[in-house]
């Protein structure tokens, strides 16, 4: 039995426009996704804005029922056997927002120790670690409406882990952290896993999936697209190389007209500064380089090189287009 | 399944306290004492002057029936902010998405509001019959205060049933405000249900408040709790009732809410 099984697990959203001539809209967020977790495994659901991560992660904690397909947790059925899956998971989400402001961080803490039935003469010490562990011990008396962001963030992981769940859902868990602070907690979340807990975890940093993930799985448009270890995915991509153009004021027309190029996979921009860095997939054995920069005709070309693919390279060519 | 009773405890107390604190935004003494403490005092003189120079009724009446109805304010606002509050912090998901049980959960933050609703009107009861110089017996303040503590509890219900309301349309300030009114008007707090057209008198009396003012005003007039235990029952009725379709409502928007996403949970 794997830890999380999610059988083609769909969902839609119904919306409304307008006050008054209201047209009904209906949005198919999630469109069939399957994928196991295994015991002690990390598994990265990565995708784009909009492609369904947030509302398959809520589907399978208990907050939305699925429109069809089912799911389960541990074995329990995350719509019939609703209570005992949230015995087991912990949830923590991006983003500065879900706190009551007006208490402190302790209060905030001991509150959710109290919804999840932490005994209270553990309460104390339980708290005591994860504020150590998230690096807020000394701040733990201060109103939680004067927390930076980061602050904030790291205050939802230790109330994610209050109840020692044995599976974790982690939607965005480093969003607004600093560099190191980023570290620290892939380093937390690389120890959990040490600990055998089974961990879903969505990030737009492709470097971090690659150095957490044991498995990831590319959902795009309420898809999945391809499902493997990040070796395998890179894998996807590998036999050819990429080409970096580092570019100035590049027109989206170029873009277009590398794309269509004999020879290239994908073609992607990436602003860096003030330049816009043309990120070129080559297909195995095609020499693409004087072709690409014949379609950057007039435009202010800088540093040109080529390397080997990264993960972000796979993730590129399986979410863009096709 | 006692792990499950005693967490279950706790979270109705413990938890239920915490709730209050982090949710019921007037708890700083710049909004409370004006808003708490003062204005029902403003509504006691009032309509007790009024009543003077209506020549109706006696101070005793106004000041009984003032004191009891604005625990209505405390009962209403504080419910709906401790419940459709969560909206505002955006902690509803989270709430959810814990095994917590539902009854305690949200019965628990009614503890604190009844306690405080119970305070408040036993301060304008003190502190207007002190100023109109109104003397109720000695005998009557331990009845009464318990006459104070069932209309705490029946408005609290209503509150709760209020804060479900308040949790699917946004907007808790504005129906507290109107239910505030509607209890002021049909509750016989300044004209006694007898003077009021008979509709009025009947929603009156399947509204919170009607039934515990009244025992009220005739504890203070000499009566023993025992010949009033009619009219606590039915105001401790009431609040069960209340409170019941309350909680039933929260039980429906969660369901609802997962179906179709309409609590915005996360
Ligand atoms: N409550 C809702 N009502 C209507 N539509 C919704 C709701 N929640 C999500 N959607 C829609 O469902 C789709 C998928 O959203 P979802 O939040 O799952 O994306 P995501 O992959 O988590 O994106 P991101 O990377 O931006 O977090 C989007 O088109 C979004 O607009
Ligand atoms: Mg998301």
């Amino acid at each position: 039995m794997s830890v999380i099984e999610a059988r083609d697990l769909r969902r839609s959203y119904r919306t409304r426009t307008g006050l008054w001539k209201r047209e009904k809209k209906v949005v198919e967020a999630v469109r069939g996704v399957s994928f196991a977790v295994e015991q002690g495994e990390l598994f990265g659901l990565l995708g784009p804005n909009a492609a369904g991560k947030t509302t398959t992660i809520k589907m399978l904690i208990t907050l939305l029922l699925p429109t069809s397909g089912s799911a389960s947790v541990l074995g329990h059925d995350v719509v019939d056997d609703a209570r005992e899956v949230r015995r087991h998971i912990g949830y923590v989400f991006g983003g500065d927002r879900g706190l009551y402001e007006r208490l402190n961080a302790l209060d905030n803490l001991r509150y959710f120790a109290e919804l999840y039935g932490v005994p209270a003469r553990e309460q104390k010490q339980r708290i005591g670690a994860l504020l150590e562990l998230v690096g807020l011990t000394g701040r733990e008396k201060e109103r939680t409406e004067g927390f930076s962001r980061g602050m904030r963030q790291r205050l939802h992981i230790a109330r994610g882990l209050l109840h020692d769940p044995e599976v974790l859902f982690l939607d965005e868990p480093t969003i607004g952290i600093d560099p190191v602070g980023a570290r620290e907690l892939r380093a937390t979340i690389g120890t959990l896993k040490g600990q055998g807990k089974t961990i879903l975890l969505t990030t737009h940093y492709m470097f971090e999936a690659d150095e957490l993930c044991d498995r990831i799985a590319v959902i795009r448009a309420g898809e999945l697209v391809a499902e493997g270890t990040p070796a395998t995915l890179k894998q996807r991509v590998t036999g050819g190389h990429v080409m970096e153009v580092e570019t100035f004021g590049m027109p989206e027309s170029a873009v277009a007209a590398v794309r269509s190029l004999a020879g290239v996979s994908t073609a992607a921009v990436e602003e860096r500064g003030q330049a816009q860095v043309l990120l070129v997939q080559v297909g195995p054995g095609a020499e693409v380089t004087s072709a690409v920069l014949g379609c950057l005709g007039g435009v202010n070309v800088g540093r040109v090189s080529s390397r080997e693919p990264t993960l972000e390279d796979a993730y590129v060519e399986l979410v863009s287009g096709q | 399944m006692s792990g499950d009773i005693t967490t279950s405890l706790r979270i109705f107390f413990v938890g239920g306290l915490i709730s209050f604190r982090a949710l019921f935004n007037w708890l700083s003494p710049w909004i409370y004492i004006p808003s708490l403490l003062i204005a029902p005092i403003f509504q006691i003189l009032l309509f007790a002057y009024i009543g003077r120079s209506a020549g109706i009724e006696s101070d005793a009446f106004f000041v009984i029936g003032n004191a009891v109805q604005y625990s209505a304010i405390p009962c209403l606002f504080a419910m709906a902010n401790t419940i459709a509050g969560e909206r505002s912090t955006q902690t509803l998901g989270i709430v959810l998405s814990t095994p917590a049980r539902r009854i305690p959960l949200f019965l628990g933050r009614s503890l604190p509001v009844v306690v405080n609703g119970f305070f408040v009107s036993m301060f304008s009861l003190v502190v207007g019959s002190l100023l109109l110089g109104v003397t109720i017996p000695r005998s009557a303040w331990l009845p009464l205060a318990l006459v104070v503590a069932v209309a705490a509890m029946s408005c609290t219900g209503l509150g709760l049933t209020n804060a479900a309301l308040g949790l699917r349309v946004r907007e808790t300030a504005v129906l507290s405000n109107v239910l505030f009114g509607v209890l002021l008007i049909f509750c016989g707090v300044n004209v006694s249900l007898d003077a009021l057209p008979d509709w009025m008198a009947a929603v009156g009396s399947w509204l919170p408040l009607t039934h515990a003012i009244e025992a009220a005003r005739e504890l203070a007039a000499g009566d023993t709790l025992g010949s009033v235990a009619g009219l606590i029952g039915r105001e401790v009725g009431l609040g069960m009732l209340y409170g019941g379709v309350g909680l039933a409502a929260l039980r429906w928007l969660e369901i609802e809410g997962r179906r179709s996403a309409t609590l915005e949970v996360q």
